[in-house]
């Protein structure tokens, strides 16, 4: 009996061992997804048989000697923009409903050629910014937790399956926010690497400049294992970073002693005030920091609206202009918060597009100035437990300032980690920031943190 | 921004959007006026944007 909810590096320890098979495994997931997603739509399509093929073939690499690491043979989810040779991969809208992409983009190659198995296509919000919306071809994804609740987005799919334990991982992208605000609301781990990190070859844009691939997972480990494949220098995508790609795993020593931590706390009790249970739980986690030998002092950064409407900006006018044509052709084939969204694009001005481009310059040095004696800064993810799916407005996004915005345009690493949960039993988070391309300590510090308490052990119940 | 220069806006980009959408999007409209003043700061006229072109490799 495979155990209803496993991460990936205890899966990986199993088979390992040959304790269990991927053939067991994944089709114990597709039991999983045949009985609970009915009630979540985290999946718009499930690829059973060569999910299936995959695993078998798998177990007979691994039963042979030839086991490639520790995602051979583990199911994954991909977000429904990453595209897959043969498969549809639609962004969850009418406007690409028949397009079968000629090839795999590149970090669904590495993550299949390090022997993860595809069990689907996971739903987002339209594009990765329209969403939660009912008027699509496929409903949006509902929160494991509560299912009247919001997932987060646009990795909606993704948070909610992993959440559930119908994939042991998956993939998400991060314009906004995208990876970190459904991990943080459905209680996972989720990186945004740095920008560059992770290839964008093969991936449905948003916004170019702001738009950053990433892993969602249980735990930071998990995490950890799922970059190692996707990073990597990629000449396909022109911000593809040239660097080399440490060893993430082995960076999870679980010692963080004599870390230094900027607590950026104005951005989440002044700039966009947190609720009372986010707040506790941030200000426990920085005493879990401290205990751990970290040290931890206030970080004061521009408010956080100069940094949301800098990355806001960049990121409609860069969507538009991908969008526009069809926009013109075909407006009421795209959801009603899509175009709607969009549509404001068409009110901002070139000369504002540069100037926060500009604005972008300043802010980045700005963070690099401000964490030359830090490791890592530390604020709010979101700011409360998920709301209600139907209450999150059309403009939601420009209502109050996105907490996780600012390191869209710093281009730097930031992890969301699940800090307990609320008196209504949904997950709560913060976020974990690094220097540019240091994820390796965003994870480390992440894993220790969550060795050290027991969110991880807490798992929302699909039956009640 | 007024309703009038929403509307002269969105006839320029071409797109057709029903009424009740223009209306939500001209009560909007807000957010962009304002994110745009807080980017448009005084600044010498060589401070560069984030994405200057790179320059060509041999």
């Amino acid at each position: 009996m495979v155990p209803d909810f496993l991460t990936i590096a205890e899966a990986a320890a199993l088979i390992g061992k040959r304790e269990l098979s991927p053939v067991e495994l994944v089709e114990s997931r597709l039991s999983r997804i045949e009985r609970h997603d009915g009630k979540l739509n985290s999946f718009i399509r499930v690829l059973r048989e060569p999910a299936l093929a995959a695993a078998r073939a798998a177990a007979a690499e691994i039963m042979a000697g030839n086991r490639r690491g520790p995602l051979h043979g583990i199911p994954i989810g991909l977000k429904d923009i990453y595209e897959t040779k043969g498969v549809p991969t639609t962004g969850h809208s009418k406007i690409l409903i028949d397009h079968v992409p000629q090839q795999d983009a590149t970090s669904v190659r590495r993550l299949t050629d390090a022997g993860a198995i595809v069990l689907g296509k996971l739903a987002t919000h339209e594009f990765a910014l329209g969403g939660p919306s009912f008027d699509l071809p496929w409903p949006p994804a509902r929160n494991p937790w509560d299912t009247s609740r919001f997932t987060g987005g646009s990795s909606s799919g993704t948070g909610a399956a992993v959440a559930a334990g119908l994939v042991l991982g998956g993939t998400g992208s991060d314009t906004g926010g995208s990876i970190r605000g459904p991990a943080a609301l459905c209680g996972l781990a989720g990186l945004k690497p740095g920008y560059g990190r992770i290839s964008r070859a093969g991936i449905l844009p948003l916004a170019f400049s702001l738009d950053h691939a990433g892993p969602m997972a249980w735990t930071a480990e998990d995490c950890a294992i799922m970059l190692q494949a996707m990073a990597g220098h990629d000449p396909a995508d022109p911000a593809s970073a040239d660097r080399p790609v440490p060893d993430y795993r082995a960076a999870l020593s679980g010692d963080i002693k004599g870390l230094r931590v900027g607590l950026i706390r104005h951005f989440y009790e002044d700039d966009n005030p947190a609720d009372e249970a986010t707040r506790q739980g941030i200000a426990a986690a920085v005493k879990v920091f401290e205990d751990l030998g970290c040290s931890v002092r206030e970080l004061r950064l521009s408010p956080l609206a100069e940094w949301a409407a800098c990355g806001v900006l960049i990121m409609l006018t860069e969507a538009y202009a991908i969008h526009e044509a069809t926009l013109r052709e075909r407006f009421s084939d795209y959801g009603e918060l899509f175009r709607d969204r969009m549509v404001l694009a068409a009110l901002i001005s070139g000369g504002d597009y540069v100037q926060a481009v500009r604005r972008r310059r300043e802010l980045a040095a700005e963070f690099a100035t401000a964490m030359a004696d830090l490791d890592l800064a530390l604020t709010a993810a979101t700011p409360s437990e998920a709301p209600a799916i139907d209450a999150v407005g059309k403009f939601a996004t420009f209502e109050r300032p996105m907490l996780t915005m600012p390191f869209n345009v710093t281009g730097t690493p930031a992890m969301s980690v699940c800090c307990g949960y609320s008196a209504a039993g949904l997950p709560l988070a913060f976020q974990l920031v690094g220097k540019p391309f240091d994820e390796a300590t965003v994870l480390r510090a992440a894993h220790a943190y969550e060795k050290a308490t027991t969110w991880r052990s807490v798992r929302p119940r699909l039956d009640g | 921004m007024s309703r009038a220069e929403v509307e002269t806006a969105l006839a320029r980009a071409g797109l057709e959007v029903p009424e009740r959408e223009r209306r939500d999007i001209a009560a909007a409209a807000h957010f962009i006026d304002e994110m745009g003043e807080r980017v448009r700061k005084t600044r010498t006229m060589a401070a560069e944007p984030a994405h200057i072109f790179p320059p060509p490799k041999e």
